[in-house]
């Protein structure tokens, strides 16, 4: 716990956090100090000037708050008829050349001078000379469209190109009211980071080319979620709308505030992989082809089980815990081999010192937790042997290429239980279709061997099954979650103390 | 105040002579941090080019190991840096307050209806472009032009004439 220390806001004592700046220590106890340049990943700037506050006694009696600690016995006056009069002054300097185009902006309920304008200024524009004109819709590269018009110049863009990401493409040129934001001719935007700066425009003058114009963001619901887009597992919002007669549909995800495991930040490739929840879904079992009903393909494994000479399993690093734990224990039912090898999820090189990591499984600690074989050469030998492959959703694709895989599955028979219907599982007998990781509830360790749960965040109307239950319904012994944490236990001594509702939302770093 | 991010490009690659190259590595001796070379490697362009163009912003931040950004942000942050090119001659003439005092505004008449220019524009035959700047710092000796980093001190109509007989 950290230190705490007593100080005044408008005469009402509060207990702030010590070693804070005015911003994050009063903005922890729930009053607010407006502020547009200040982000706490990007540190102090103090160009904005509209968190300056008053202090009652010692020090200079108007001080920008994201440059000033929290000290204790601090007299700090933020509803003083002088501190109004900055803010909205301030504010009535931001909106001089800013072209108010809210209702086709995207920011538009997001955007910090719109609610500060509702909160702090709320006048008439008092202006009668021209604004002044500048770029619109520049194509920054990275997906990044930006606005010059409605930038209010608070460098946090170009400080993150400059601090987090280390590619500085990203300036302030010329001075006064005609300062922009601009690229240097010829040097875009180009780092895997770089779509970020949507997320810290205070204004609408970053967009992101992917989303503008797709959804007004009061109509979308908020989730929490974790990405699987590689072994880091980025704490992410899902942002997800049911259009009426629509599916619930994802339109974006964007980074969630994790300090232990991603910071404010997640990487472009992670925020587009909400596509593949959308797109190219397998929603129906199939049965050679032909579309089936669920209880059919259940009664069709069945039968296949039964035929089989020799069944061996394969399961994907994305799966959760509980689905690892309910696919090994169907394959000890089943005296089945399981096998988690996934060789191909791995990318060398591909990752980098920040958030991205070579091994684009989400899971794999998982994997190694329940001492789930990996081998190529194990599940090869394996697969000689068996008549019948039955793949929970392992990507084998991204190991082998097409002739290689027709040659593994030569007369075999394939069951896919999968939520994505893709070539590989085109190439199964039988499919069987899951919910995605937005649709179920579970836990997975990252790279850091740090525990995240994450809940149920899209309800389609066809709701897939989670891929737990499908082991269940094929004969798998755990059927209740409650099964699933008692048979983790017992496998994982790490998890001996598993429970899922005392698990913190930032995650439990495993030891 | 213009915009002066709109860079021109020459299409040919930029690089500073001998004598600049020379200078600049003299120069960057004396800073701590190699950034602190962008605002020197602009003059230096300058002086080389008469003008700065988008390749030399480029290389200048190639060189020094910073973002072009950066240079680009210094090189249109300050006007005395020229983003396109200017005449043969450049013509400053001081705007401030001695150098107003004592009839700036005769000289800059004088070369409007002499050469055919208002301050900002350049003459058709590329000879001469004309500014008017801020305090030169020669204010016990106003009105003062500056013809090409050169100084001309207490001027006037006459003095200027005889000046621009010579150039021409």
């Amino acid at each position: 716990m950290a230190e705490m220390i007593k100080l005044f806001v408008n005469g009402n004592e509060v207990e702030v956090e010590a070693g804070k700046n005015l911003i994050d220590a009063i903005g922890a106890v729930g009053i607010e100090i407006p502020h547009l340049c200040y982000h706490p990943a990007l540190g102090a700037d103090g160009n904005c000037r509209m968190c300056l506050v008053g202090l009652e006694e010692g020090g200079p009696p108007l001080v920008p708050a994201c440059k000033t600690p929290a000290a204790e016995g601090m007299k700090v006056l933020l509803d003083a008829d002088h501190i109004k009069k900055i803010q909205h002054d301030v504010l009535e300097f931001q909106l001089i050349n800013h072209p108010v185009d809210c209702p086709v902006c995207d920011q538009a309920g997001e955007c910090s001078l719109q609610d500060y304008y509702m909160t702090y200024d709320g006048q008439k524009s008092r202006m009668t000379v021209p604004q002044v004109t500048k770029s619109k819709k520049m194509d920054f590269g990275c997906g990044v469209v930006h606005d010059q018009e409605r930038c209010v110049l608070c460098g946090r863009c170009v400080r993150f190109c400059r601090q987090i990401t280390r590619t500085g493409e990203l300036g302030i040129v010329n001075r006064t009211d005609t300062a922009r934001v601009a690229i240097f001719p010829g040097r875009p935007l180009d780092n895997r980071y770089a779509v970020n700066v949507v997320d810290l425009c205070p204004v609408g003058a970053m967009t992101s080319a992917d989303f503008r114009f797709k959804q007004r963001v009061w109509f979308m619901k908020k989730e929490r979620g974790v990405c699987h887009g590689c072994s880091r597992g980025c704490n992410i919002t899902i942002d997800h709308n049911r259009e009426k007669d629509q599916d619930d549909l994802i339109y974006r995800f964007r980074p969630l505030f994790n300090e232990q495991v991603n910071g404010y930040f997640i990487c472009d490739e992670g925020r587009l992989s909400y596509r593949d929840e959308n797109e190219n879904r397998l929603t129906e079992a199939r049965l050679s082809k032909t579309t089936i009903s669920l209880d059919r393909a259940v009664t069709a494994s069945l039968k296949e089980f039964k035929r089989a000479e020799g069944i061996v399993i394969l399961i994907s690093p994305d799966c959760s815990l509980e689905q690892m734990v309910s696919i090994k224990s169907l394959a000890e039912e089943l005296g089945a081999p399981l096998s988690g090898f996934s060789d191909g999820y791995i990318k060398k090189g591909d990752g980098d010192d920040y958030l991205i990591q070579d091994d684009k499984a989400a899971n794999r600690a998982g994997l190694t937790a329940l001492n789930i074989d990996s081998s190529q050469s194990a599940f090869e030998e394996a697969l000689a042997k068996a008549g019948l492959l039955i793949n929970f959703n392992n990507d084998l694709s991204l190991f082998y290429d097409e002739s290689s895989l027709k040659k593994l599955f030569k007369e075999k028979r394939v069951i896919g239980v999968t939520s994505r219907d893709t070539k590989l599982f085109q190439m199964a007998n039988l499919v069987i279709p899951v919910a995605s990781f937005t649709e179920y509830s579970g836990s997975i360790i990252n790279c850091d061997n740090i525990l995240q749960t994450f809940n149920r965040a899209i309800t389609k109307n066809d709701a897939p099954l989670d891929m737990s239950e499908v082991a269940a319904l094929l004969g798998g012994p755990l059927k209740t979650n409650g099964d699933r944490y008692d048979k983790l236990k017992k496998i994982v001594v790490s998890l001996n103390d598993f429970n899922p509702d005392t698990i913190p939302a930032t995650g439990l770093k495993l030891t | 105040m213009s915009d002066r991010s709109q860079l021109i490009s020459t299409g040919e690659p930029f690089k500073f002579d001998q004598e600049r190259d020379t200078e600049f590595e003299r120069l960057i001796k004396r800073y701590p941090e190699r950034e602190s070379m962008i605002l020197p490697a602009l003059w230096l362009t300058q002086e080389q080019e008469g003008w700065i163009s988008a390749e030399a912003i480029a290389y200048i931040a190639d060189r020094i190991g910073t973002f072009a950004s950066k240079v680009f942000e210094c090189a249109t942050f300050y006007t005395m840096y020229h983003l396109h090119p200017m005449g043969k001659y450049h013509i400053c003439v001081c705007r401030t307050l001695s150098c107003w005092l004592r009839d700036k505004q005769a000289i800059v008449d004088y070369l409007r209806d002499e050469i055919g220019i208002e301050p900002g524009q350049k003459s058709e035959d590329g000879k001469f472009s004309l500014e008017e700047v801020e305090c030169l710092g020669h204010c016990g000796t106003a009105p003062v032009v500056q013809i090409n980093g050169e100084f001309h001190e207490e001027m006037d109509v006459e003095k200027l004439t005889a000046l621009l007989a010579e150039l021409n």
